[in-house]
């Protein structure tokens, strides 16, 4: 690994362009081949995969995870608090389902941080860093997928249906940053595009001109690379794989679920979006990401969190019923020990209820959901005070929402990777496991 | 003492608490108090700062209030935050000592200088001074630091200048922070010490007042011979940096690379076989820049450059709108407008918004504040948004400031279709509830009258020579879009904490710009024609290090439509429907899977990091697979073959990555020709190759 003369680039992760052609295409994009035998020694971790559940906007603290029925109304809002199969533990109203699969949850409702703009307060979740203008940093998926070898010819962190900017790889290469199924998986003749060749293509002919391309590359060899033109080559290469197995493909296909199932998890695209996730976790990838927009609630909570012209829909039922199906459905096929599941937003809500009788941003407060991976459920982590204004008990802090969601997945989080400034840059810099998970 | 503060031996006028009030011997609460809670962090977001205060005690965040924050200090809690009789009693201080329970921890020691100085002003009855005097500028020495090798340290020492022309030694009082800490660090009294050879900067605020210094070690321990000769004044800006930091320049690029750059850079085209083959006979750089400029293709490029800026689309401006507006702007770029003129008239849109194109400037939102906030930040490079609830943490900008700036578009309104001009309305700032009336960024309350259609004044501001935001952000932009990188990035951030790599030459380049009357074409001439810009990719020794003083060039991806279109033109069959280029489109919101996955501006807001659109797994699947590209592959190459295969592959070559084959490139596709089964399938599959290659993804 001493190739570093002045024509090798240093990749953001520091490992040069040479390194890589030795250790060959098929090994772990940007691992040596002393770390590809490293991981495949090391005893497999019980937990394989991650499903993120994304609550884009912000999700009200107070109208989902953390009531405060006791608070005068105009904190507590138009909704009520209801019991759930662990004792003590209150959930809000239209969060039924959710309510009887506590027992596989551990609540954490003293999130709390100081970023009240979405891009920030995203930033800061879904990386476990602070935003700096100095360095854009790479998504937690982003950083398992690089932690991670080739094994399928699946990609291994996948958002659903896409994706938003601090879900990419960041500073890493690009070929780290999630594969987006992009569309509606909601919708009844969904299809994930081009897996396919059209119909007067053979694969001979795909693998033909993939030769011609590498060649072409080959020719071109003294041209300077970038961190660019390496993700672009991977993802040629993924695409090639995974066109190339039917197996990896139909982890895609939500057509091979019973009615049944798709009726379980809701026939919204949040709903559709974990049973995506569930297939593919299945077939072997390691981080999905469910990216749920529309929670940036800042009019009218009585009637769009719930809709009120649908009984039994909108952002929260809808929310609720996909929550739970997933982790009913991942415990009966065995898989909730060997899968995470997480959701959370960027920030919680303001107590009080505004003027346009909505919630506005509030990071001081917020809640994170963590259920299977070995995770203790029946639990609820920290306190915020009577009326859910800030954490009077065990604060938690995105850093250690980081730390918790990259160890549970076997990260070594004091790993350093380099920029391409030769910048060094550990996989998170602060924050702590947070032990009462496990 | 007659000595200016100022100029007193940094620790001698700071750290001594008797020399504190030397030239002003009254107390001033704004500039000699708060600045001490400041910097020890009772005013920061997380503790009392924060919009409710922390345990019953609010301050300004940062200290940017000092009215309110002298009052909650004084009075609040009756009296009972400071002792007059017995100060070492006050609240606030055996709070901020954490004499007594303080969840904030110890912020200061009984022993400091800043304590003692808290001490005494409480003892001296805990006056808040002069009410109007406030920091006015800092200044900085010195101002731009170059240190030997990494491990060398500086003090820095920063003085501010008061609104009533005083100055002080404030260098025990300002906030430090290092733009990156892995360049460079820097302490809380204003040491910086380097960590690697690299160049960065450290941010410095006090006072509401902003301002950064340049920190650097050169590339390498030796200088270098620098084999670069200048060719205008950007050259000789760029030379004087490179040597300064010990950077060795990259050679010109070859003839081919700088054809294929140059058509995609200013034109968002590849040059056709005919201007390819004619070149590599005669390389006349100037000749192809001056054509280039004058084309059509020019126009398209930047008229879709500009509007991805103004977010023109069906989306915010409707699908007439967009349309009327997205063609008076490449009218406009057309006839070679002068862009002062082109946003004057933009800000004095007006008429309607089917017919007039500038009226749509306004269509975006009807919220003057919203409209402040896109103005200053897409054409005037400042980023107000944070000034709404209090003051920008890392800008100058008050609430006042983002509240009058807000006033310019109070009276701006619809009805219908029709952009109309109210007589009354004002914007009022949410804390004081006085109706603020428009001022422009930096400038000074005067009592001259308005008039009737107060646009025209803020226009006429924006666009004048002594404007220090707008042609700096318009050069800025423009040199991004050529170079790869901004000399100020993000693009739309002139922070005064925020400095350019190289801040003589955006000066320079904004001078030249207002001489030539804002001439787009000029600015973009002045910069291909460099030397800087002609720079081959491959880097030079430690010159790979650098990514922003342009010791060679920066390998850019083909992003979005200019991808999609040099895809057809090589392929020579267009894959997107319809007559337009991809350049040529309007809307962005137009739905085209392959316009997404090959990335596009989506203009909802800014698109400062073009690799965030696009690309990926899906880029890689659609171009293997997606039935437009494969349509049109089948459609052309089949007509190539009638040439023969070493004219068709020469063709290729030459319609793809500008260059003729080497010879053994040539000698390889005629072997591989020969053994193909099918002569149709081979042309396209190498037609394929050639345009999903690396060579062709990229301008190098």
């Amino acid at each position: 690994m001493n190739a570093t003369g002045p024509s090798s680039p240093v990749r953001c992760d520091g490992v040069v362009r040479r390194d890589f052609l030795h250790v060959g295409l098929m090994s772990a994009f940007g691992l040596s081949l002393a770390d590809v035998l490293r991981l495949q020694a090391a005893p497999a971790g019980r937990v394989k995969s991650c499903i993120l559940i994304w609550l884009d906007g912000g999700p009200s603290h107070l109208d989902t995870f953390d009531p405060k029925p006791d608070a005068p109304v105009e904190i507590r809002g138009p909704f009520k608090a209801i019991g759930t199969d662990v004792d003590g533990i209150q959930l809000s109203e239209h969060l039924r389902e959710s309510a009887r699969v506590m027992k596989h949850v551990a609540l954490v409702r003293s999130l709390t941080h100081e970023l009240g703009n979405h891009d920030t307060g995203s930033h800061y979740l879904l990386t476990g860093h602070r935003p700096t203008p100095a360095l854009q940093y790479p998504s937690l998926g982003s950083i398992v997928a690089r932690e991670s070898g080739d094994g399928t010819a699946l990609p291994p962190y996948v958002t659903v249906p896409d994706s938003v900017p601090s879900l990419r790889a960041g500073c890493l290469p690009a070929a780290f940053g999630p594969f987006a199924i992009a569309g509606d998986p909601s919708k009844p003749d969904y299809r994930v595009r081009d897996l396919q060749p059209p119909e007067w293509l053979s694969f001979e002919r795909l693998g033909q001109r993939r030769e011609m391309q590498r060649q072409l590359d080959q020719f071109a060899r003294s041209i300077e690379e970038s961190g660019d033109s390496l993700a672009r080559d991977r993802f040629f290469e993924q695409a090639h794989q995974l066109i190339a197995s039917p197996s990896a493909r139909a982890a895609f296909d939500l057509e091979q679920e019973s009615p049944q199932t798709r009726q379980r998890y809701g026939q919204r695209r949040i709903g559709a979006g974990c049973l995506l996730a569930r297939r593919l976790v299945e077939a072997g990838t390691r981080f999905v990401t469910v990216v749920d927009r529309g929670w940036d609630t800042h009019q009218d909570i009585a009637r769009t969190l719930p809709d009120a012209q649908f009984p039994g829909s909108g952002k929260v039922p809808d929310m609720d019923r996909a929550f739970a199906a997933l982790i009913t459905d991942l415990n009966e096929r065995g898989l909730l020990d060997s899968t995470l599941v997480v959701m959370m937003g960027e920030f919680g809500r303001t107590p009080k209820i505004n003027s346009r009788a909505g919630r506005d941003h509030w990071p001081r407060a917020g809640f994170a959901c963590f259920a299977g991976g070995g995770v203790r459920g029946g639990q609820v982590i920290g306190r915020t005070d009577e009326h859910g204004e800030t954490p009077e008990e065990r604060p938690v802090r995105p850093e250690d929402i980081a730390q918790s969601i990259l160890t549970l997945l076997g990260v070594d989080t004091t790993d350093e990777y380099q920029t391409p400034a030769g910048r060094p840059m550990k996989i998170l810099t602060s924050g702590e496991f947070v032990s009462e998970l496990t | 003492m007659s000595l200016p503060r100022w100029l007193l031996p940094f620790g001698a006028a700071v750290l001594t608490p008797q020399l504190r009030a030397v030239e002003s011997p009254e107390w001033n609460f704004g500039t000699q108090i708060l600045p001490i809670l400041t910097k020890s962090g009772c005013n920061a977001g997380a503790c009392h700062g924060a919009a409710t205060g922390q345990g019953g005690f609010s301050l300004s965040l940062l200290g940017y209030d000092a009215a309110h924050d002298h009052a909650a200090i004084t009075r609040e809690l009756s009296g009972r935050r400071i002792d007059l009789a017995d100060p070492a009693r006050s609240l606030l201080l055996r709070k901020a000592t954490r004499t007594i329970k303080h969840k904030g921890g110890r912020r200061l020691t009984l022993d400091s200088a800043h304590y003692a100085t808290l001490r005494e002003w409480i003892a001296d009855g805990a006056p808040a001074g002069v009410p109007t005097l406030a920091v006015a500028g800092l200044t900085v020495a010195p101002a731009d630091l170059l240190l030997k090798a990494p491990g060398d340290a500086a003090q820095l020492r920063v003085s501010a200048v008061y609104s009533d022309g005083t100055r002080s030694d404030v260098t025990a009082l300002a906030l430090y922070d290092s733009h990156d800490d892995a360049v460079a660090e820097v302490s809380a009294d204003g040491v910086v010490t380097m960590r690697r050879r690299a160049a960065s900067s450290v941010m410095i605020r006090f006072g509401g007042q902003v301002t950064a210094v340049r920190v650097a070690v050169p590339f390498q321990a030796e200088p270098v011979a620098l084999d670069f000769e200048p060719v205008n004044f950007i050259d000789e800006h760029i030379a004087a940096e490179l040597r300064r930091l010990h950077l060795p320049a990259s050679p010109l690029a070859d003839a081919g690379t700088f054809l294929r750059r140059t058509h995609l850079d200013l034109a968002g085209r590849l040059p056709n076989e005919e201007e390819a083959r004619a070149f590599l006979v005669e390389p006349k750089r100037e000749d192809v820049i001056q054509r280039l400029i004058g084309s059509p293709e020019f126009v398209d490029l930047w008229t879709m450059r500009l509007a991805d800026v103004l977010l023109i689309s069906s989306k915010k401006q409707g699908a007439e709108g967009s349309r009327v507006y997205h063609d008076w702007l490449h009218s406009q770029i057309e006839r070679n407008t002068p862009l002062n003129n082109l946003v004057e008239e933009l800000l004095t849109g007006r008429g309607d918004i089917s017919r007039d194109g500038p009226a749509n400037f306004y269509r975006l939102t009807t919220d003057p504040r919203d409209m402040g906030e896109f103005v200053s930040r897409s054409l005037l490079g400042v980023r107000l948004a944070c000034a709404r609830c209090h003051h920008h943490p890392f800008d100058r900008w008050s609430m006042e400031d983002y509240y009058s700036f807000a006033g310019w578009f109070a009276q701006t309104a619809f009805e219908g279709t029709r952009v109309v001009l109210k007589n009354r309305g004002e914007v009022e700032h949410p804390k004081t509830r006085k109706a603020m009336l428009p001022l422009a960024l930096g400038a000074v309350k005067t009592e001259e009258a308005l008039p009737a259609d107060r646009r025209e004044a803020l226009a006429a501001w924006t666009v004048g020579a002594d404007n220090p935001f707008f042609a700096r952000v318009l050069v800025n932009r423009v040199w991004k879009h050529l170079m790869g990188r901004g000399l100020v990035e993000p693009v739309d951030d002139l922070r005064a904490s925020n400095p350019a790599s190289i801040p003589a030459l955006l000066d320079a380049l904004a001078d030249d710009f207002v001489k030539h009357d804002f001439d787009l074409r000029h600015l973009v001439r002045t910069i291909a024609v460099s030397r800087v810009y002609q720079l081959a990719s491959i880097s030079t020794g430690v010159n790979r290090l650098d990514e922003q003083f342009g010791s060679h060039a920066h390998v850019k991806a083909l992003t979005g439509p200019v991808l999609v279109d040099a895809m057809s033109q090589a392929i020579g069959v267009r894959f997107l429907p319809g007559e337009l280029t991809a350049v040529q489109r309007h809307d962005p919101a137009a739905e085209s899977y392959t316009l997404d996955v090959l990335g596009r501006c989506p203009r909802t807001d800014e698109c400062g990091n073009p690799a965030l659109y696009g690309g990926g797994l899906s880029q890689a699947l659609h171009l293997l697979n997606g039935a437009d590209i494969n349509r049109s592959l089948r459609e052309s190459a089949g007509r190539q073959v009638a040439l023969g295969i070493g004219p068709m592959i020469e063709s290729f070559y030459l319609r793809s990555l500008s260059r003729l084959p080497t010879d053994a490139e040539r000698a390889y596709w005629l072997d591989q020709a020969a053994r193909a089964p099918d002569p149709n399938a081979f042309a396209e599959d190498l037609l394929w190759a050639l345009v999903n290659c690396r060579e062709f993804a990229f301008i190098h």
